[in-house]
């Protein structure tokens, strides 16, 4: 699973810098690629033939209740249990302090018996309140987008399918708040999954069951439309459907996350830039380039579509529409060179916004997914970060100048460079962001800023070999215990491709929507919507293929595999549908 | 109660913080402790009963080295926890080791000696053959063995009653450790002097103990766990407004 090193083949590869793919604001422009975790989870459905199947639906007529899938994959059979209820509108938010929601759900393996389903009804429900069952590989929430809800819900009641046009604007029924693997609350942990064929790789089993959810929340509010008008209500049109995803709350707890599993980040964006490297390498032919420039309409084509509410994101996806144009234009002018993509990338690199740049890079990915795919499989990382001790201090030294050299050479006394910390809040413990010297709980300082601490060291081994030319990496440790972790984390990452990510999180510039969006676009989100600078609202699965697909052996491979930037499907073709 | 193996570490690590211990010393107690629990050799327990020792241990992450030549090293461990500084004496010896093929390292006076193989499991991992040996009790004596091979982070554990030795009325509160880059230095107990076996981890035992763990959880005293959490609770902020406005959205 590991691969954290370069190999052979990355020195045949072009692979762009760490410093150029790792600065934090090209990280916060990243788009989902194929080898998103939500794209490989359709995929291996399709591939290994899962079978899912409702095996309980005891919901009343305003969809209260509760339900269960069954998830049978080649290797292991899992269930996922939704519990709806009604929610007061005063209860019904976002914030990851609520202590309610619309829906709790779970994702277990195994089967539900009585004793099990006790335990489930008595704790999902309260999420982070309860004690949760090790058959538990996920828990979550979710919450109604009402409007959305009450639109659909009437429209099939009344026998009509929902205006097309208001779809695009709201994009899902639900939106989760957190979805908790890896032990949280009790579930089980990740290492144990790490050991089954079907969710060893990281966030499989938590996409699996944001995937269940968009399949309950279009059940259940077909169910509604049925209770409320039985002789009327029509089914969602399949179109309409798997235009339909699942909307994500996410917040500045999503922040750590990158900077404490530094190994799989670096992992996540070797993989990325490997399967870009491989993409931009081939020779195109002409159907390759009238595949891409199908894909640039359709990417153009879902911006088009895509309502964002944040103003500054609104103009960056405006921004990247107009660009889009020019690289059609660009496309079909330019000869059909050896190296055009190259000459694409170099073309970009100097004309367009960095958020055009790497969605031209995810859509280069798409391309050759016959090279791509197989890159998916180190999407782990065996996360230790080893100690050398008997490094000379001479080579740490040495790795600090030419890997840390962003970190070292910065100034953090200047009152910008050091005007954020990184805190706990005691509510649901949640990292969060407090202005230094005048918010409280700066003794309490979350230590994720690496780079000053990276140059903290830095001073401190110079010193040292000021004394003892010879010295060892055990003896600056010795000498300074403090520095043990942020010493293993440079040797251990010293090793990796892509190393750090290159930023200054105290930095008064520094934005943390940027560290969400680079995990998102790894999950596989699209829309991405800020709520000032430290929220956002996303969407999983539009587009993606529904339950029904999978049932249907006329369905085409393209189906399961080539979902990404959804557009809209044709509103008179789908209201003219019964 | 059960937990899972990550609230384990995590709420550990978060104690050992609370009680101020550096962040990478916090680490490595946190894993110390999680690695015994996740094998069920009751790291929880090991870490309750000297709770005190190592509160009064979290300021001392630097070992008192008291000799050392290329392949040797005697550490003071001034009746501390070794969770405070067994990290680094062990590293201190590692490194030998590595430079010069076996080293030998013995930390004196040091308590909760249990709870050092956690580590121990950490250097193996990294290539290194290990073995511990300390003294458990003196009347009888009892003493115990445990052996890492190098890349496996399970070890072979005996703990075994010698009945008739010569006296040594001189308490042994130290652990002895061995180091060798490429021999393997697994106990097998030969011994012409009559002992009794008190207990014998395998290999085998230990990791379908640790399978056991992951399916069903780790089983915790919740008084312990209440008292650990009281220590993590140190390192959380008390919410304001101010703080809330990164809660996310209000609808």
């Amino acid at each position: 699973m590991t691969q954290l090193t370069p190999t052979v083949e990355d020195a045949m590869l072009s692979l762009r810098s760490p410093a150029t793919v790792m600065d934090l604001e090209r990280l916060g422009s990243f788009s989902p690629t194929r080898l998103s975790f939500a794209r490989r989870l359709t995929r291996l459905m399709f591939e290994q033939q899962w079978k899912v199947s409702r095996t309980q639906f005891e919901l009343d007529e305003k969809g209260h209740g509760f339900a269960i899938y069954c998830l049978q994959t080649p290797a292991y059979r899992y269930h996922v249990v939704v519990f709806s209820r009604h929610l007061e509108d005063a209860q019904r938010t976002d914030r990851v302090i609520a202590e309610a929601w619309d829906l709790t759900f779970c994702l277990l393996e195994g089967e539900v018996d009585a004793e099990l389903m006790s335990a489930l009804s008595a704790n999902v429900p309260l999420q982070e309140a309860g004690r949760q069952h090790p058959r538990l590989l996920v828990i979550s929430r979710a919450n109604k987008s009402l409007r959305a809800f009450a639109t659909v819900s009437t429209a099939l009641a009344s026998g009509q399918q929902p205006d097309i046009d208001y779809l695009k604007e709201a994009g899902y029924l639900y939106r989760t708040t957190a979805v908790y693997g890896n032990g949280k609350f009790g579930i089980a942990d990740f290492d144990r999954l790490k050991g089954y064929q079907d969710f060893w790789q990281p966030f499989s089993a938590q996409m699996a069951a944001v995937y269940m959810l968009r399949e309950f929340s279009v059940d259940q509010v077909e169910h509604i439309a049925r209770q409320a008008d039985p002789g009327r209500a029509v089914a969602l049109h399949p179109e309409a459907r798997r235009y339909l995803g699942i909307g994500n709350s996410t917040g500045l707890g999503m922040a750590p996350f990158l900077i404490n599993h530094p190994q799989l980040i670096s992992q996540w964006v070797w993989v990325r830039e490997r399967a870009l490297a491989i993409a931009v390498a081939q020779a195109p032919t002409e159907h390759d380039r009238d595949r891409m420039l199908a894909l640039c309409h359709r990417a153009a084509a879902y911006l088009a579509d895509t309502h964002v509410e944040d103003a500054p994101q609104r103009a960056r996806n405006s921004e990247a529409h107009e660009e889009l144009t020019q690289v059609i234009a660009w496309l079909e002018q330019v000869p059909l060179d050896e190296v055009l993509w190259q000459q694409l990338l170099n073309w970009a690199q100097t004309h367009l916004s960095l958020e055009t740049q790497e969605l031209i890079n995810t859509l280069l990915i798409e391309l050759y997914p016959e090279l791509v795919d197989a890159l998916n499989d180190p999407m782990g990382a065996d996360e230790n970060l080893d100690l050398t001790p008997d490094m000379p201090l001479i080579q740490l030294k040495q790795i600090l100048e030419t890997r840390f050299d962003w970190a070292i050479d910065a100034d953090y006394e200047c009152e910008d460079a050091r005007f954020w910390f990184w805190y706990q809040s005691a509510e649901k413990e949640e990292p969060r962001l407090g202005v230094r010297g005048e918010e409280l709980g700066e003794e309490k300082e979350l230590g994720l800023a690496i780079a000053p601490t990276a140059q903290r060291v830095y001073r401190d081994v110079v010193e040292l070999l000021d004394a003892q030319p010879r010295a060892l990496t055990i003896d600056l440790l010795m000498a300074f215990p403090e520095h043990m972790r942020v010493i293993r984390r440079i040797q251990t990452m010293a090793a990796t491709v892509y190393g750090e990510i290159r930023a200054n999180l105290w930095h008064r510039d520094m934005k943390p929507m940027h560290l969400l969006r680079a995990k998102l676009s790894f999950l596989g989100a699209h829309r991405f919507d800020p709520k000032g600078d430290r929220w956002v609202r996303v969407t999983f699965f539009q587009g993606a293929p529904l339950l029904s697909d999978y049932e249907d052996s006329a369905a085409s491979a393209q189906v399961f595999d080539d979902w990404s930037f959804p557009v809209a499907p044709d509103a008179e073709r789908v209201s003219a549908s019964p | 109660m059960k937990i899972s193996l990550n609230e384990l570490q995590s709420v550990c690590r978060k104690a050992f913080m609370g009680m101020g211990f550096t962040t990478g010393h916090a680490d490595d107690a946190s894993a110390m402790v999680a690695w015994m629990q996740s094998y069920k050799l009751d790291g929880m327990k090991e870490l309750s009963e000297g709770l005190e020792c190592v509160v009064a241990s979290a300021a001392s992450a630097r070992p008192n080295v008291i000799y050392q030549d290329a392949d040797l090293a005697v550490v003071d461990g001034q009746h501390m926890s070794v969770l405070s500084s067994g990290n680094l004496a062990l590293e201190l010896a590692f490194a030998k080791a590595r430079i010069r093929g076996l080293a030998v390292i013995k930390i004196r006076h040091c308590r909760q000696r249990q709870l050092i193989m956690g580590y121990l499991a950490r250097l193996a991992s990294r290539g290194m053959n290990v073995t511990a040996f300390w003294r458990h009790s003196q009347s009888p004596i009892t003493e115990q063995v445990v052996g890492f091979r190098a890349g496996s982070a399970v070890p072979s554990i005996r703990v075994y009653e010698l009945a008739d030795i010569p006296e040594d009325d001189v308490p042994n509160d130290g652990v002895t450790i061995l180091m060798a880059n490429h021999v393997d230095l697994l106990p097998t107990i030969r011994s012409e002097d009559e002992y009794k076996l008190l207990a014998r981890h395998d290999e085998s035992d230990l990791l379908a103990a640790k399978q056991q763990a992951l399916e069903e959880g780790l089983t915790v005293d919740p008084e312990i766990w209440q008292q650990l959490k009281s220590f993590a609770a140190k390192t959380l902020v008390e919410a304001s407004e101010q703080s809330r406005s990164g809660a996310g959205p209000a609808e």
